[in-house]
């Protein structure tokens, strides 16, 4: 079982990194969540979604989904520049199961843009 | 008190080219969000301040918690006005490490102040002087190494102290209608650059989680402009829009993704990150939507004519309803048409009687309810929680005062809130 990514239902609102980061934290930011809303090409509106796994990253292109192996990972980790926390250092998802809840990010996203398979 | 960093002020003296982070001790009997900030305001007004804040939810997975502010005397009014920091803008400030931001006097030579990690940086921006938001935008993104920074910035028009100029957020102007840009152009202040890498505490986290993640389960989640078309009763705009449309977008933790991503420098089906650096524009604004498609305008060149206004740093309300009259086609002309607008029209909406609530002009759709709208405008902006939202989803207000405690130790109700507006 894993989180999958529908990335071109998603519209950008980063609910499910702000619960991503609150199961980890107790706190809300953006730069300790296992999933990351990829939005550095603001401009050309060019968006997805990445979730990280303690096997690959599962990244929601928008023109296509599917995960990638850490090791076969060409640049980046998420973009944003110099300040951003790639995602390659952050915690792995652990489907809730640490805090005994269903996959929080699942949970929030108002437009199913996540699921379960 | 530090949840939600509320009761901490920034002042950023331009005069003197000084930042200094204090307690604000009056917080706790003025209130968070707009209730501090026209507190500071009063509190610095003979330094003609230009306050930035945001709300007490902004930033946290509250529906519709995106919602930060610029207020500041209006050139327009001479009496203080509110502009919305919609999209990303008001949560990254929460983020940044500031909720409340009061900037005095005027510099001797363009800066523009930058934000993050709780640190405050006034940089020099002369490289940036006549530059359009857009070109600002990526200038401050690209000397940072930063593709995710948050850009409040004042275009040309703002200064050039034109009474047209609106604030833009990042690419996409913004909900300024009052000429706040003019005052950002008249302190030299060319923008306010943000980054959001910060972390906020709530006061009980776990009751603030649960509840909020609760109200998220029954938020109305839509996209497009269809609900603020249907409750104004005005034509669609998504209709109008569809032929350009390539995605819609949310403003931060808000289920209700009301702006729509149009292309036409490429085709609106490309969905790679293509060569194409510019292929289109965010619309933000329904007002202008409006205007212009009732004005006999077609979607790409009105979409044209949005980005000339954006990057102009144009209030596009007012802009829209001066080029309504007068169907353009070519993208030169286009461009020639918003640089000579001449801000003769007010900033309504085409449906309905022009709406002024004076401190939240006129950016509220025409609704029957006036006093709903501007119960909604008040507890937004001192929630963090956008108005249209709060108002379109029917969220209640008594859920989100629930919230109130848990985040912060702070106790609100409505007559509290009426209160804090004199």
């Amino acid at each position: 079982m894993r989180v999958k990514v529908k990335p071109l239902e998603c519209t950008g609102c980063a609910l499910c990194e702000l619960a991503c980061g609150y199961h980890w934290d107790e706190a809300f930011s953006l730069i300790s969540s296992s999933i990351m809303l990829y939005r550095a090409e603001e401009k050309k509106d060019y968006m997805g979604i990445i979730v990280k796994t303690d096997q690959d990253l599962f990244i929601g292109r928008p023109e296509g989904a599917g995960a990638v192996k850490l090791g076969e990972l060409q640049k980046g980790g998420g973009g944003g520049g110099a300040s951003a926390k790639p995602i390659l250092i952050r915690e792995a998802c652990d489907l809730c199961e640490s805090v005994g809840l269903e996959p929080q990010c699942v949970a929030v996203c108002p437009h199913d843009a996540l699921y379960l398979e | 008190m530090d949840s939600m960093y509320y009761g901490d002020v920034l002042i950023v003296d331009l005069d003197a080219g000084t930042t200094e982070q204090v307690d604000f001790e009056e917080a706790d009997s003025t209130g968070p969000g707009l209730a501090a900030g026209l507190a500071l305001y009063r509190k610095h007004l003979d330094a003609e301040p230009l306050v930035f804040g945001s709300g007490l939810f902004a930033g946290t997975p509250v529906p519709g918690a995106c919602l930060g502010f610029v207020l500041a005397r209006s050139p327009l009014s001479g009496e203080p006005a509110v502009a919305p920091l919609s999209l990303f803008a008001g949560a990254e400030m929460k983020l940044s490490g500031f909720s409340m931001v009061v900037v005095k006097g005027r510099s001797s030579k363009p800066v523009y102040l930058w934000l993050h990690d709780g640190v405050a940086d006034i940089h020099d921006a002369s490289a940036l002087e006549g530059k359009d938001t857009w070109e600002t935008t990526d200038a401050i993104r690209r000397e940072m190494g930063e593709s995710m920074i948050q850009v409040i910035s004042a275009g040309p028009a703002g200064e050039a102290g034109s009474k047209l100029a609106s604030i833009s957020i990042n690419y996409w102007g913004s909900g300024d209608t009052a000429a706040l840009a003019a005052v950002m152009g008249g302190k030299l202040l060319k923008a306010v650059a943000l980054r959001g890498l910060g972390m906020l505490d709530a006061d009980e986290p776990e009751e603030f989680y649960t509840k909020a993640v609760e109200l998220l389960a029954g938020a109305r989640k839509d996209k497009g402009f269809r609900s603020i078309c249907e409750a104004i009763g005005a034509p669609d705009i998504d209709a109008w829009l569809k032929p350009l449309t390539h995605r819609v977008r949310s403003c931060f933790a808000c289920p209700s993704a009301c702006s729509t991503f149009v292309k036409y420098n490429e085709a609106p089906s490309v969905l790679e990150s293509s060569d194409v650096v510019e292929p289109g524009m965010l619309v933000t604004s329904a007002a202008a939507s409006l205007w212009l498609m009732q004005g006999g305008w077609e979607a790409e060149p009105a979409c044209r004519a949005m980005e000339a206004m954006a990057r102009e740093g144009v209030d596009m309300v007012r802009g829209a309803r001066e080029l309504a009259a007068k169907p353009l086609a070519g993208g030169d002309e286009i461009a020639a048409a918003v640089k000579s607008l001449e801000g003769s029209q007010g900033a309504g909406w085409p449906a309905g009687e022009q709406m002024n609530y004076g401190l939240f002009g006129a950016w509220v759709p025409p609704l029957a309810n006036a006093d709903a709208w501007l119960a909604a405008n008040r507890v937004g902006y001192v929630l963090g929680i956008c108005p249209t939202y709060l108002m379109l989803s029917g969220l209640d207000a008594g859920s989100l005062f629930e919230l109130c405690a848990p985040a912060a130790g702070v106790e609100l109700e409505v007559d509290r809130i009426a209160d804090m507006f004199g």
